[in-house]
């Protein structure tokens, strides 16, 4: 028996429960129109005292018997007899991938209610939970109804911000920002699906609700002032210019322009922060040898902190005369001078200074920078405010591994040593304020070879106990290193079209296999699907509009649902 | 035939649980169809119904040697019609009974005995029978494989049909078409051959 919708009496059952399984899916054979369900459908089983909870993972054309669907009995039969017997031997099952299930009780109208409720006295074990059991043969399953929606997703609330509406009844989902800035999360999608504006949706989320800081790093000056969205050319609220009390922008370098409009202030980094491996995590990127590792260390063991200056001083190549002898010799300040002095391969020096020599050129490194502009960011984003980090002209690969990799060192030894003075001396310490750490472009820090030497793989793996995570935003998941991948919380996914990319969003969530179409079927753009930590259950959602209309709701009124003109101006532009 | 009120076809020949052959003059062959409703008193106040699947016309001596003549004169022929002595046999297949006003589509509990009454079922009959519980009673035509069962459904429907239309419900040939499906749906060639035979079925 199916409960009865107070709002639409009329409602009726989309199908009933014929087949499945717990490890793969619950076969339900439609009783509607295939037209009226479609893949990702959040649905309601109702199976005696229970509700289980799923989503549409796929839909088949069945017939109990090959002959019925080979053969075009509507050419031998009268109409109404073929439709009959179509309705009967020629089917639609949708397969769907159970979540959730929930103990209800029996209809509160019925005489054995009063008797479980006195069993049931409180709430508690009547809260949906990860589905353990199957339903029954036969259980009734139809749409989800915005009561459903709210129960399991929360009511939309600062805390629970809305990303999205649910495909056929517009009906609001929201994610629980608290449970995502908890663990690491990530923005998956091919270019040009959606994946900045997700990003945007979701710092504006965190943003408002503000119990969490954001550290933007925004290689390409998209986040923080007004932009123009390259296909419909509409203005893109930066988030500056609407938080302009909470975010910072910093411009990488002196005299940094982003979009014209001068930064909150700018980061110059001293040339005593960079470390040996700041160096050996560029590896790649500037082409070293295998005989760095050695260099660095004898050239830190030689000079300490000031390392980087002191060879960046050093001339490479620079011969003098020997007064004795009248022969050619390195001249005092030279690397090979130094090389041989520390005992130390002058080749192998030689080779490093001068593939050092696009890092030594950096406008941003100074020696003495007139303010220690790192320490001002986390003093920034301890104190309760946004950072948003644009990299302004310098959008090299080697100035985002650099500088983003520089920074996050930082930030994740000053989040150890807060969180462990908390822990230490609780009354005496504040609570470090939990930091979300948002990286562009995740896979050229996170692939498999940087993953080990770069401070983000620590973050994502064991930093939610000193309070930072991290934002991963990436259109090639399946490059980032799998034990990151698998760390992480909430995934919210856009369109994907590659096998591998596919299945790296995918690792380590359960019923996978039935979710690997979902995510190929998704529209190119505005639809996403949410997937782990911060969503009760994986969902398809058609991602809310970021624009104006967005933060006058966030500021006051509710969510609304896309309107017809929304549709009109998706399908047919201004 | 008539509908209002039930007539006399003949009387039982011979009978098992699940069905008679019934004797009857040839001259009372027009009250007879193939797939009409016949209903059987039994004397405890039972009513036995069923379905008459076969008309079978034996010839005899006479016959034999009227059909070799050239010429059979009117008055010869009317008097074989009337005065046969061998009885046009119709075979039934019971398809439930009635007990104190109460309808089964079950087998009846024993069969009628030899000379008990046939008679043909009224529209009313038919409704009852017909529209009470969820076509059980197919069962018995469905099970009977040495029957021509497409048409003898086809006939049954078109008879039933049409008194259920006149009383008002004009989706029961929708109905039990649906019934028929479900029943024969893994029988892929059993079933088109009854829809097939359904689907010509044009109530007037």
């Amino acid at each position: 028996m199916m409960t009865i919708n107070p709002e639409n009496p009329t409602e009726k059952p989309v199908g009933y429960v014929v087949g499945g399984s717990l490890k793969d899916s619950l076969s339900v054979r439609l009783t509607v129109p295939p037209q009226e369900v479609k893949e990702g459908s959040f649905v309601v089983i109702e199976s005696g005292d229970w509700r289980f909870y799923g989503t549409v993972t796929d839909l088949q054309l069945g017939s109990t018997n090959p002959r019925f669907a080979d053969e075009q009995s509507e050419t031998r039969l009268p109409p109404q007899v073929a439709a009959l017997l179509h309705g009967q031997t020629l089917f639609t099952n949708l397969q769907v991938l159970p979540a959730l299930m929930q103990e209800v009780g029996p209809d509160p109208a019925s005489p054995e209610y009063d008797a479980w409720r006195a069993q049931h006295a409180d709430d508690s074990g009547l809260q949906p939970q990860p589905v353990k059991t199957v339903p029954a043969h036969h259980a009734l399953v139809r749409g989800a109804r915005a009561e459903d929606v709210a129960n399991i997703f929360g009511e939309p609330s600062e805390r629970n911000f809305v990303i999205g509406f649910t495909r056929e009844q517009n009906l609001p989902i929201p994610v629980d920002l608290e449970k995502f800035v908890q663990r690491s999360s990530g923005i998956f999608g091919a270019t040009g699906t959606g994946k900045s504006f997700l990003t945007r949706l979701l710092l504006c989320g965190l943003i408002q609700y503000n119990k969490a800081s954001a550290l933007v790093f925004d290689m390409h000056n998209e986040y923080a002032y007004d932009d123009i969205a390259s296909d419909t050319r509409e203005v893109i609220p930066g988030l500056k210019s609407k938080f302009a009390a909470r975010v910072r922008v910093v411009g990488l370098g002196n005299e940094a322009s982003i979009r014209g409009q001068s930064p909150d202030f700018s980061l110059t980094l001293a040339e005593s922060d960079i470390l040996p491996e700041d160096i050996e995590m560029l590896t790649r990127e500037l082409n070293l040898r295998e005989t760095t590792p050695a260099t660095l260390e004898a050239l830190w063991h030689s000079f300490g902190r000031s390392w980087f200056s002191e060879f960046k001083k050093m001339r490479n190549g620079a011969m003098t005369e020997d007064p004795d002898t009248g022969k050619k010799v390195p001249a005092a300040d030279s690397v090979a001078f130094w090389a041989n002095q520390a005992g130390v391969n002058v080749m192998a020096a030689e080779g490093l200074h001068q593939k050092l020599t696009r890092v030594f050129n950096k406008p941003y490194i100074l020696p003495n920078p007139p303010q220690d502009s790192l320490a001002e960011i986390i003093n920034l984003l301890a104190n309760g405010k946004h950072v948003i980090l644009s990299f302004g002209d310098h959008e090299t690969d080697l100035d985002y591994l650099l500088v983003t990799n520089l920074i996050t060192r930082r930030i994740r030894d000053e989040w150890e040593k807060r969180t462990n003075a908390y822990r230490s001396h609780p009354q005496k310490n504040p609570e470090p304020r939990p930091l979300v750490v948002v990286i562009e472009e995740a896979h050229k820090l996170l692939n498999r070879e940087m993953a080990a030497q770069t401070a983000f793989a620590t973050i994502a793996r064991e930093m939610r106990k000193y309070y930072v995570t991290l934002l991963i935003v990436d259109q090639r998941p399946s490059q980032i290193y799998d034990e990151v991948m698998s760390q992480l919380g909430t995934r919210v996914s856009a369109w994907l079209g590659d096998e591998a990319d596919i299945a790296a969003v995918l690792s380590g969530l359960a019923g996978r296999d039935a979710l690997r179409g979902m995510l190929a079927r998704l529209q190119p753009k505005e639809e996403a699907l949410l997937l782990g930590w911060g969503v009760s259950m994986p969902i398809l959602v058609r991602s809310r509009r970021y624009d104006n209309r967005l933060f006058e709701e966030i500021r006051g009124g509710q969510p609304q649902a896309r309107g017809a003109e929304d549709a009109i101006r998706e399908l047919f532009g201004e | 035939m008539t509908t209002t009120s039930p007539l006399q076809i003949g009387r039982l020949l011979r009978s098992t649980t699940s069905g008679c052959v019934i004797g009857c003059r040839a001259s009372e062959l027009n009250l007879p169809v193939f797939g009409g409703m016949v209903r059987i008193p039994l004397a405890d106040g039972t009513q036995i119904y069923g379905l008459i699947h076969n008309i079978q016309i034996d010839d005899d001596g006479l016959i034999r040697q009227l059909i070799t003549s050239d010429n059979v004169p009117p008055d010869v022929l009317l008097d074989n019609r009337n005065n046969r002595n061998v009885p046009v046999e119709i075979g039934v297949i019971f398809i439930g009974y009635a007990e104190n006003g109460s309808i089964s589509h079950l087998l009846p509990p024993r069969p009628p005995l030899s000379l008990d009454e046939i008679f043909t079922c009224t529209a009313q009959e038919v409704i009852s029978f017909t529209g009470s519980g969820r076509f059980g009673y197919l069962r018995h035509i469905l099970r009977a494989e040495d029957l021509p069962q497409a048409e003898l459904l086809a006939a049954h429907i078109r008879q039933a049909g049409m008194f259920h239309r006149a009383q008002g419900d004009p989706g029961w040939v929708q109905s039990i078409t649906r019934e028929l499906v479900t029943l024969l749906r893994d029988d892929y060639d059993r079933l088109m051959s009854v829809l097939s035979a359904v689907g010509d079925v044009n109530l007037p």
